[in-house]
């Protein structure tokens, strides 16, 4: 099996941004996170000509327009979320313009569909309104605008790279920065993911699959539509599709405490590989293979998570898989487990950093985030899925964080506190 | 140039491209505006959508220097004074 073939070095983070479904604010989004506390809305389908049951989402409380590009071109929504994130991260760091080596910088950046609500858009101006072109629809939806606009912002010379592997991309953005840090090419990276598309056509793309949870008869019913992805349970139907941004400033240790920064949390572990079977159908053989590698990096045994903030997506398929995966690594119900996309949906490319960032919270909270909506799991998963209220974890040390993505991508990050972090 | 163009042009210019209002003169230049070749190309596309015209591209180059926003609000004035009746293309 190939695993790596020692520990690497723990990355620090200093600084995290957020912008998501769960508030703009480390507070609002833990207050929402520990609380079970749903973002999930009915949105209906803008089609022309098309009649189609409204679906589930997780809007942010974002105004874009309140975003300035450093390009000064207009900026997709997904764009003017990532900006507003890193930005945030950065502050919290410390890390202003001018302060660090731009060449010592990179960025690190995830998306699935990034430009999407504009393209969507700008293809509706084109053939429904009989509308031009603008001359900034290329620079405004390429899917490396996010990073560019971060990269702009901050004048990094070291790298800006984008990732596009569906769920996992931020989850992979945040590794390879874990990655070009510990080899040394970069000192310092803003990584992190940023997805915003929920316009119709995407919206209806997804109904399609048939993978968004049925929410048609029961579409006014605003507490049954809030309720209605619930990751592992029996009944569980599928997921609704948030928006979000997330950003971490990640810094080697020696540069940290060179800028007299102090992380909040390490990364210590990582890994990605690919199934290799399926463009959709996931392989929990992989996923297992994803996780004890990101165990072997981060130089821990299983026995050592306290906490998985599992990639659970609430598909019949896709949770049977992953509590399979869960239980071949952990042993049949050996670590806590939630999934918290039942309250800020599936956020696809921002889904990883967003994530990741729960388990963090879990990390500083010392106590597990539920999940919401799940009162009776799927008898056949041997899990210890934390559902009904947040459950206290004091000596919680690391938590890991699965993306599994559509296309085979699998990604793990290991979170660890600072006392936990030194070996 | 009319006033009111100048004032759309401004808020054009304040609001969308976030340009700072103490710059927007109409005797500024496009090139004193803070916007590149690619923003500036997008900032007389808006313009023109709002007024609901087309600047012949002879007319205008925004990418040339000199070029002042007075100009710019007076080549905006003589289309609108050129277009045709709304009504004009449905009869």
């Amino acid at each position: 099996m190939p695993l790596p073939l020692s520990a690497g070095v723990p990355i620090g983070v200093t600084g995290t941004g957020i912008v998501s479904p769960l508030g703009n604010t480390l507070a609002t989004f833990d207050a929402a996170l520990f609380a079970g506390r749903s973002a999930v809305r009915a949105q209906p389908l803008d089609l022309p000509g098309i009649e189609l049951p409204p679906v589930p989402v997780a809007p942010a409380e974002f105004d874009a327009a309140t975003e300035v590009a450093p390009s000064r071109v207009p900026l997709d929504r997904a764009t003017a979320m990532a900006l507003a994130a890193a930005r945030s991260a950065a502050s919290v760091a410390g890390l202003a313009p001018g302060s660090f080596d731009r060449d010592r910088l990179g960025v690190f950046w995830g998306s699935g569909m990034a430009g999407a609500a504009t393209f969507e858009a700008t293809c509706r101006a084109v053939y429904a309104d009989r509308r031009r072109m603008r001359p900034t629809s290329v620079v405004t939806t390429m899917p490396n605008a996010p990073l560019a606009e971060i990269a702009l912002l901050f004048g990094a010379r070291g790298a800006a790279l984008g990732y596009a592997c569906a769920c996992a991309s931020s989850a992979v953005a945040i590794g390879e920065a874990m990655r070009a840090i510990r080899a040394g090419w970069i000192d310092v990276a803003i990584a992190g993911g940023s997805e915003s598309m929920l316009t119709p056509g995407v919206l209806a793309s997804w109904q399609a699959m048939r993978v968004l949870a049925p929410i048609g008869p029961t579409a006014g019913d605003a507490a049954m539509v809030a309720a209605s992805c619930r990751p592992f349970a029996a009944d569980r139907a599928g997921f609704a599709l948030g928006e979000a941004a997330a950003a971490f400033v990640l810094e080697s240790a020696e540069h940290a405490q060179a800028r007299g920064a102090t992380p909040q949390f390490a990364l210590t572990g990582y890994a990605t590989n690919c199934d290799g079977i399926h463009i959709t159908n996931p392989d929990p053989a992989g996923q297992a293979r994803a996780m004890r590698a990101a165990l072997v990096d981060a130089g821990l045994q299983a026995g050592d998570v306290g906490y998985l903030n599992a990639h659970g997506t609430a598909t019949l398929p896709g949770d049977a898989a992953e509590a399979e995966s869960i239980a071949t690594v952990f042993g049949a119900r050996g670590v806590p487990v939630s999934s918290t996309k039942a309250i800020h949906g599936h956020l696809l490319g921002a889904g990883g950093a967003v994530e990741l960032l729960a388990a963090t919270r879990a990390l500083a909270a010392g106590q597990l985030p539920p999940t919401a909506h799940t009162t009776a799991i799927d008898p056949s998963f041997a899990i210890d899925l934390v559902i009904g209220a947040a459950r206290a974890a004091r000596r919680l040390r690391h938590a890991m964080s699965s993306s599994f993505a559509f296309g085979g991508t699998n990604a793990v990050l290991i979170a660890t506190t600072p006392e936990g972090s030194i070996a | 140039m009319s006033s009111s163009t100048f004032a759309t042009l401004s808020a054009v210019l304040v609001e969308q491209f976030h340009v700072d209002a103490g710059t927007v003169r109409p005797e500024a230049t496009l090139d004193q505006l803070g916007l590149d070749s690619l923003a500036l190309m997008e900032f007389v596309f808006a313009v023109e959508d709002r007024f609901e015209v087309r600047i012949p591209e002879d007319r205008l180059d925004p990418r040339q220097a000199g070029v002042t926003l007075a100009h710019l609000a007076q080549l905006l004035d003589e289309a609108v004074a050129a277009r045709p009746p709304r009504n004009a293309a449905a009869a």
